[in-house]
């Protein structure tokens, strides 16, 4: 069966939106991208978007927020609020793997793989920044594939 | 060709401003220049990261150049960078923020076309288009981009000045059972939730 | 040192509407001005972030005993609150809410509704009361109780037209708001009847 979880993105994307350019300017390399290069998430297959999802959502959760901690206070607040959602939104992204509605294909896999080769290849402090400042991507492609 | 020594100030204010994915770079003069700078401009997709020249924006008068075709795949992120020359010297290179075509466009309003009986107003709205490179090129309706559009639809009795509102998703609209004789304005606005964009209401 | 200094006591969260404060009993020092900090830890800082705690600014070093927490408590989580007294150089232990807090334990009041007839079109007003809320409202002829209609209003500008509906016949409207974020509604609003104009003559 589908995985269907009731989110709103709404409230993320409020919170990316105020820090979005405070933390793009963070990440001065152009050249390289966690999620959109060399394989873009438009490409996955429809079949594998719930695992894909999880997956990332993982990864913001146990790799990326804890990271991002800046001397802003107002930063730092909008980047908790990002990561509770991130929380609660995971935790339904799970209830769907244990009901297997979210299975891991190949294509998912190896997409991963490729995000995690790409975020390792950075300096840590460096990656989450990168990632934190590339949440526009993830959301895009969620929402465009709803 | 090396570059040469740079002590021109640097162009101010570099930035896309974009509607409905018509996208072109503006910016400012560098401070204290009169006339006779020219600009050269380059762009990179983010991820990618490779600057390319822009070819019919090379030594421009002008302080804007249209990017819309090197940016038209709304799916990528992109940079874009100013360098201004004057009298053999020049200033460095000056680049945008990170530009998200999908979400920082402007959308205009829909085109609302209304025909009416004498008790009945019929409105329909019609989204606005993606820019695209030539009329002869595929229209993609802004409506199959931002898959959550909405509109909000305004209608003013003009003897009574009231004005009531209504949120349709479709693109049709009758309001039956008016006051005959009367003259009603039609006004509609076009709105995203997430990405949250909001056009202006039509005239 | 700290100990001089009693903590803040009947720390509590007051939540209507998804607007969510704190609030404090004063801390009173005779000749004194006492100030407080408010910070707060959600779960993901509890559980990924060394339970870490993060200052709400606006509430760092207030005089007052109220602090708003609703930018902050903006997630499905359940979130811990801690406030503390300074004077001076002096800092209070820190007084912690007693037990967690979710946005979904808010209390949701019924929404402030106005219904008009203008001709045969039923309108209705309703206060706007922020992003998160949508409304759901109620309507049928009287006397047809069974056959309910049902409309979701999520933008609340100004007069909001309902139906059009029979002329010269008295229609009943009642509403009740919905947070989809924690997909709970309130009760439903009293409900108001208008008579609709227009003739009810028969072409013969």
């Amino acid at each position: 069966g589908a995985c269907r979880v009731s989110m709103s993105t709404e409230e993320i994307r409020a919170g990316f939106r105020a820090i979005k350019a405070n933390i793009q300017s963070r990440d001065p390399i152009r050249s390289l991208s966690i999620l959109s290069h060399p394989h873009s998430l438009h490409k996955v297959q429809s079949s594998d978007r719930c695992c894909i999802t999880h997956q990332l959502f993982t990864f913001y959760v146990d790799k990326v927020f804890k990271h991002c901690r800046t001397e802003d206070s107002f930063v730092n607040r909008k980047i908790s609020s990002i990561a509770n959602s991130f929380l609660s939104v995971r935790r339904k992204l799970e209830q769907c793997r244990e009901q297997n509605n979210c299975v891991c294909g190949e294509e998912s896999t190896e997409k991963f793989k490729q995000i995690l080769a790409n975020y390792e290849g950075l300096n840590v402090t460096s990656a989450a920044m990168k990632s934190l400042g590339e949440l526009d991507i993830l959301l895009d492609w969620m929402e465009k594939s709803r | 060709s090396g570059e040469l020594y740079c002590s021109l100030p640097n162009p101010r204010n570099v930035h896309f401003e974009s509607t409905n994915m018509k996208n072109v770079l503006h910016w400012s003069a560098p401070e204290g220049t009169g006339d006779g700078v020219l600009y050269k401009v380059k762009y990179a997709v983010y991820g990618v990261g490779k600057w390319i020249r822009k070819a019919e924006c090379r030594n421009i008068n002008r302080t804007w150049c249209d990017l819309s075709s090197e940016t038209s795949d709304y799916e990528e992120q992109y940079y874009a960078s100013v360098k201004a020359f004057l009298n053999g010297t020049c200033s460095d290179w000056m680049e945008t923020t990170r530009f998200n075509p999908l979400t920082d466009t402007k959308i205009d309003p829909p085109m609302v076309s209304i025909s009416s009986t004498d008790r009945s107003i019929s409105i329909t709205l019609t989204a606005p288009e993606k820019w695209k490179r030539s009329p002869e090129e595929e229209s993609i309706s802004l409506l199959q981009v931002y898959p959550g559009l909405q509109y909000n639809v305004s209608v003013l009795n003009k003897k009574t000045k009231k004005r009531w509102f209504f949120s349709i998703s479709n693109n049709t609209l009758v309001v039956p059972w008016l006051e005959p004789g009367t003259a009603y304005c039609v006004s509609a606005r076009i709105r995203v939730t997430t990405p949250l964009l909001d056009s202006g209401f039509s005239k | 040192g700290d100990a001089l200094l009693p903590a803040p006591q009947s720390v509590s969260i007051l939540s209507t509407n998804m607007k969510h404060f704190l609030t404090w009993s004063p801390v009173i020092v005779q000749g004194a001005t006492v100030r407080y900090s408010v910070e707060f830890q959600g779960e993901y800082e509890r559980e990924h972030a060394n339970g870490s705690w993060i200052p709400i600014s606006e509430c760092s070093l207030t005089t007052a005993t109220l602090c708003n927490l609703t930018e902050d408590i903006s997630a499905s989580v359940s979130y811990q609150l801690r406030v503390r007294a300074q004077l001076g150089a002096t800092s209070s232990a820190w007084a912690t809410t007693r037990g967690f807090f979710s946005r979904a334990m808010t209390s949701l009041t019924p929404p402030q509704l106005r219904v008009l007839a203008e001709g045969q079109h039923v309108l209705v007003e309703l206060a706007d009361m922020g992003p998160s809320f949508q409304f759901r409202v109620l309507y049928w002829k009287k006397g047809q109780e069974s056959r309910v209609q049902q409309k979701v209003v999520k933008e609340v500008s100004s007069t909001v037209h309902l139906d059009t509906v029979e002329a010269g016949a008295e229609y009943c409207v009642k509403a009740q708001t919905h947070v989809e974020a924690i997909n709970r509604s309130s009760s439903f609003s009293p409900t108001q009847c208008v008579r609709t104009q227009g003739d009810t003559s028969v072409w013969l």
